[in-house]
């Protein structure tokens, strides 16, 4: 007896499993098994292997973008606020403004994170989207604070960007970042999933 | 008045007709894929069957599994009453734009 080969081909492993974590419980079996039907049956045959297997991460990556985009926009956008107004608006005291940034990234964080666990049902759901929030955020507060200097790289600015933490904090916090996220989005995951399982026992009684 | 819909959503939902009762995940992406002649992705497709579903536009149903996906269950969708109505007005508020105009349009010196 033969196996068709194309039965048998399987995407990346963790490829697969970040999609799942993406994905609403209701749909995950359905729409995993939607791209593995593709990938098998019209994918591999045309493409070969390992181009079916950048499809399959275009995909996921899709799906990873759909469910990260609004927060990381807007978590981008708070801190590239935040480095405008220092760079614009110079101050000595910084309290009140690190205070602000630091709630608002907290809450954007949290917020990413309850939303996808409660979407999904799962706390490791929750923290691997907030860290993907996260890391597509890094980039885009990259890509904004560059178009800011690039716009704006008179003395005056770059002197206030040096006084505000310098250029390069500007360059490496939005990835440091991560670290927080990791501790927020595992508490705020528990809260979002056990507040769904609660909520689903108590419709049930 | 019924839903105002995107050209993507009118796309889905016209793909789901088409399908009548084979309209699930992959053959929607298929069909919408074909008829927009460009690659769409699988996540959008996905997106807007969510969003239209929670609209009320359309219902869905899992289906049996097959050994391609793995034992998956397939979720085949199915228009709803207030689909057929958003997609009726869609259809009829073009039709209203273009109400005696003639088409293709032919570039005139009126139009320069």
């Amino acid at each position: 007896m033969t196996t068709n080969p194309t039965v048998q081909a399987a995407p990346p492993r963790w490829a697969e499993w970040l999609l799942r974590l993406t994905l609403k419980r209701t749909d995950r079996e359905s729409v995993s098994g939607d791209l593995l039907e593709e990938y098998r049956d019209t994918v591999v045959p045309a493409r070969g292997k390992a181009a079916a297997d950048a499809w399959y991460l275009r995909q996921v990556a899709g799906f990873v973008w759909r469910a990260t985009w609004l927060w990381a926009v807007l978590f981008s956008g708070a801190f590239v606020i935040r480095q405008a107004v220092d760079f614009f608006i110079p101050t000595h005291d910084f309290i009140v403004r690190s205070q602000v940034t630091t709630y608002t990234a907290i809450a954007l964080m949290a917020a990413t994170s309850f939303w996808s666990a409660w979407r999904s049902g799962s706390v490791v759901s929750g923290v691997v989207v907030t860290i993907a929030m996260t890391l597509i955020a890094a980039v885009l507060s990259v890509a904004g604070v560059t178009l800011l200097l690039a716009i704006w790289h008179d003395p005056a600015t770059l002197k206030a960007a040096a006084d505000s933490g310098g250029i390069e904090e500007a360059y490496v916090m939005p990835f440091i970042l991560i670290v927080p996220a990791l501790i927020v989005g595992t508490i705020a995951a528990t809260i979002g999933s056990v507040g769904r399982r609660l909520l689903i026992q108590r419709e049930h009684v | 008045m019924a839903d105002v819909l995107g050209a993507f959503e009118q796309a889905v939902l016209l793909a789901v007709v088409r399908l009548r009762e084979d309209a699930y995940g992959r053959a929607i992406l298929k069909e919408v894929q074909k008829r927009l002649e460009r690659d769409v992705a699988a996540g959008a497709v996905h997106a807007t069957l969510e969003r239209l579903e929670n609209k009320g536009l359309l219902a869905s149903r899992l289906g049996s599994g097959t050994p391609v996906r793995a034992g998956r269950p397939r979720r085949y969708y199915r228009l709803q009453p207030a689909g057929i109505r958003a997609l009726n007005d869609a259809r009829a508020a073009v039709d209203t734009l273009w109400q005696g105009l003639k088409w293709p349009l032919i570039k005139t010196r009126a139009m320069v």
